[in-house]
């Protein structure tokens, strides 16, 4: 428990595995809204991202005994997340659904935030190919290191390094397009 | 009495050329589609869709009769007996090799396919062919090639299909309408690298 | 704007963005409907010594099986369905997006053959 009385995710998991189901829906809960934004994004169909979400959650529970800790939790579900959504990618068409917008549309709500600028920018990394907008989601929605993307990923560093680099350099060549075609 | 706008005219166009008898036998609607390998391996982005009888019948099984735009799919689908998409994005202009994009062309001279539209823009460096496997003037199936210069998609229903109903689902399932201005390249400017 | 200054820009922004979005209500209860049907963590099958409780723990392992394939079975069709459906959509939509295609070069004044050619 922390030391505010909130059960940790590490508390949980502990709980989960010895067959307490409230712990394993609090896990759950806990955990919704990065498994839910990242296969929303991957995606871009909101009711295949709560399939996959769905699917994620209950690999979780039949893999509960392979976690050692709440470190490792987060990986494994970042991890599980992210290669469903390539395989679904791979074998399911390309979506260019408007509907995710509606689900991100609270997702902002900063005062310097630019709620136009946002959803472009958002629609920019939908359409990045599968491998790179997964660089780019785990880098800017889960503040991962190349390092950790790359070990979530399997993939090797240099390319992580190099779909951020080609990644940036084409939202920021998009965004000026934009930005010239509103003056 | 309501006025058709251009795009219903030119559907109604569309379908009135699939009413032309054609006096030879029963064409194979169905092509026979390659894998396109060579295709696959240089696309950045590919799309292949093979929904045969059963598939059909099964995702019909899951659209919502009940639901005014799952029911209008249900109806669009009925009767069909195959859809079948290949669909690839290139990172860079006509990377896509013609030997395998020729072999589809091939099976659409057969008699009993009957080239419905042909068009050419020099201007965008597209090429569009829609067919129609015509039997008795009744259109069997469709075939739409078309060649752009960083995609490359073949398009094979079998089966009737009308145009007019695949054209009212524009617009549902979250999928943009697609209400552009006259000679707007707009859509094909929104994919990576362009 | 030098050219750091606006990469940090931009990564404000895509943080910004990217912020995390919730699911709804439904998706909690929809995780543990599903596990539902799955054997319970922790919990071991209880201990029999005469036959007739092995007999009747077999005779219960062998319902509790059948039930689960059964689920599995229905949730795989269901995701099946579910694929077929989006696969379905997918095509579709291409189809009147090349349709679309042909009608904006027609109405863009570029060069059309003829209609009624067949073959070539």
């Amino acid at each position: 428990m922390s030391g505010d009385g909130e059960w940790t995710s590490g508390d949980l998991l502990t709980q989960a595995l010895s067959g307490d189901r409230a712990a394993f829906a609090a896990l759950v809960r806990a955990h919704q809204r990065t498994v839910f934004s990242l296969a929303l994004r991957m995606l871009a169909d909101r009711h295949a991202a709560e399939d996959l979400a769905q699917e994620v959650f209950l690999q979780l529970y039949r893999n509960l005994s392979a976690l050692s800790s709440a470190a490792h939790l987060a990986f494994w579900l970042r991890k599980v997340t992210m290669h469903r959504a390539i395989d679904r990618l791979r074998r399911t068409p390309r979506y260019r659904s408007a509907a995710p917008e509606e689900a991100e549309a609270a997702a902002s709500e900063s005062p310097e935030s630019d709620p136009m600028l946002e959803r472009r920018l958002r629609a920019l990394v939908r359409e990045l190919p599968p491998a790179a907008r997964a660089v780019v989601l785990l880098r800017y929605q889960e503040d991962l290191d190349p390092a950790e993307i790359a070990r979530t990923l399997r993939m090797p560093l240099n390319t992580v390094k190099s779909h951020l680099k080609r990644s940036l350099a084409q939202l920021r060549e998009r965004m000026s397009e934009t930005a010239e075609a509103l003056t | 009495m309501k006025v058709l706008s251009p795009r219903w005219r030119w559907l109604l166009g569309l379908a009135a050329l699939l009413a032309a008898p054609v006096a030879l036998g029963v064409p194979p609607a169905r092509l026979t589609l390659p894998e396109f390998d060579a295709l696959a391996a240089q696309a950045t982005e590919s799309v292949n869709i093979s929904l045969d009888p059963a598939l059909l019948g099964l995702a019909a099984g899951f659209l919502d009769s009940s639901d005014p735009d799952d029911a209008a799919t249900k109806e669009l689908i009925g009767g069909l007996k195959g859809i079948y998409v290949r669909s690839y994005t290139f990172d860079r202009d006509f990377a896509y090799p013609s030997a395998e994009v020729d072999q589809v062309r091939r099976q659409l001279t057969a008699p009993g396919w009957q080239r419905l539209v042909h068009v050419d823009s020099s201007k965008d460096r597209t090429h569009v062919d829609i067919y129609a496997a015509v039997d008795g003037g009744v259109a069997h199936g469709l075939a739409i090639i078309a060649s752009e210069p960083r995609e490359f998609t073949v398009v094979n229903i079998v089966g009737p299909i009308n145009l007019f109903k695949l054209h009212r689902l524009e617009g549902k399932f979250g999928i943009p309408k697609l209400d552009l201005p006259q000679g707007s390249a707009a859509g094909k400017d929104d994919k990576p690298g362009k | 704007m030098s050219e750091d200054v606006e990469k940090e820009q931009l990564e404000r922004r895509l943080r910004s963005a990217l912020a995390a979005v919730g699911p709804g209500e439904r998706l909690v209860p929809g995780v543990m409907a599903r596990i539902a049907a799955e054997p319970a963590l922790g919990k071991r099958p209880p201990r029999a010594g005469a036959v007739a409780g092995w007999l009747a723990f077999g005779l219960a392992a062998s319902v509790i099986l059948a039930v689960l394939m059964a689920h599995e079975w229905q949730v795989r069709r269901l995701e099946q369905g579910r694929e077929a459906r989006r696969q379905l959509i997918e095509a579709l939509r291409v189809t009147d997006e090349k349709l679309n295609l042909a009608y904006r070069v027609v109405n863009g004044g570029e060069r059309a053959a003829p209609a009624g050619n067949s073959g070539v």
